[in-house]
């Protein structure tokens, strides 16, 4: 399918959970769906229309936390960003990992970092923070504040 | 300086340990051990097992994660052992120095004994450094 196709069929299919639409550049699309519709969203873009899932990276904007999954069709050079805006206070998202192996780690990441609850996670351990970790402290949200008291904060001997 | 000192100077042995660098100053390491600078002329010689190891090449900033692997590292080294701090990250935390995740300097950890500044540092000061180490020490007899 031709760029044009891609994107004419997305609107077509998923016309009513589409927020908004920004066609960005040549090579760069940007989706905002509804929170709900991620997991057939991205279902679809991987199993269907074959494309590579990137990376996905997430940011705390009060009053909302944004998620994007990254999702390259290499055929046409197309790279479609799926945006998705969750509630500060409730961050609950539907996992995409539960389907697509690849996404496992980096939700994960986001869980931990950014206090995000995926529902659903295969696998919703830890990965880059230590185990100990206090529970509601997210270093990555605008309003962390240091909590460990015993840190040391010189530089040294 | 005692006899086990003095041994281990004659060809220190050293383990590359990372305690989440960002890389670049293992770029450098590996630099100095490959042809180019070449420093198993001198006796230095990169060890696979910690157990082998005279000296600690650490580089990275301490989080919390592999503190405690340094730690288990440290304990299972042969002493006498020479710590060298490699990087800004290692020597004084660098940019990480309010960082959540890095909360102790490495040394208030364990015994350092030869402090590598730069990011990275390059090869010369690394080569440097090792030197300065081995004639303080040698002095120090």
């Amino acid at each position: 399918m031709t760029r044009e196709e891609v994107l004419q069929d997305l609107q077509t299919r998923f016309g009513d959970d589409i927020i908004e639409f920004f066609d960005k550049s040549p090579h760069r699309v940007y989706i905002e769906i509804k929170p709900d519709a991620i997991v057939q969203f991205g279902v679809y873009l991987f199993r269907t229309l074959k494309a590579r899932f990137n990376i996905a990276s997430g940011t705390d904007i009060p009053p909302k936390i944004e998620i994007l999954y990254h999702f390259i069709i290499e055929d046409i050079n197309l790279l479609i960003s799926l945006r998705i805006k969750l509630d500060r206070d409730n961050a609950v998202s539907k996992s995409l990992g539960a389907e697509i192996e690849a996404v496992n780690w980096i939700e994960r990441e986001m869980a931990e970092l950014l206090g995000i609850t995926f529902t659903g996670h295969p696998d919703p351990r830890h990965l880059l923070l230590h185990e100990e970790w206090p529970k509601e402290v997210y270093p990555l949200r605008q309003d962390y504040e240091e909590w460990d008291e015993t840190a040391d904060r010189t530089r040294g001997v | 300086m005692g006899l086990k000192l003095k041994a281990l100077l004659k060809s220190p042995w050293v383990f590359h340990l990372s305690t989440g660098s960002c890389n670049n100053c293992d770029i450098e390491i590996l630099d100095c051990l490959t042809p180019r600078f070449d420093i198993e002329r001198f006796g230095i010689l990169l060890s696979g097992s910690i157990k082998h190891a005279d000296v600690l090449l650490v580089t990275g900033s301490c989080n919390r994660m592999s503190v405690e692997r340094m730690k288990d590292l440290w304990e299972q080294v042969p002493k006498p052992c020479l710590v060298i701090a490699i990087g800004s990250c290692a020597a004084s935390k660098g940019l990480f120095i309010d960082s959540y995740n890095c909360p102790v300097a490495l040394d208030k950890i364990v015994p350092v004994n030869a402090y590598v500044p730069g990011c990275p540092p390059k090869p010369e000061a690394m080569i440097a450094g090792v030197v300065a180490l081995i004639t303080k020490l040698s002095e120090g007899s």
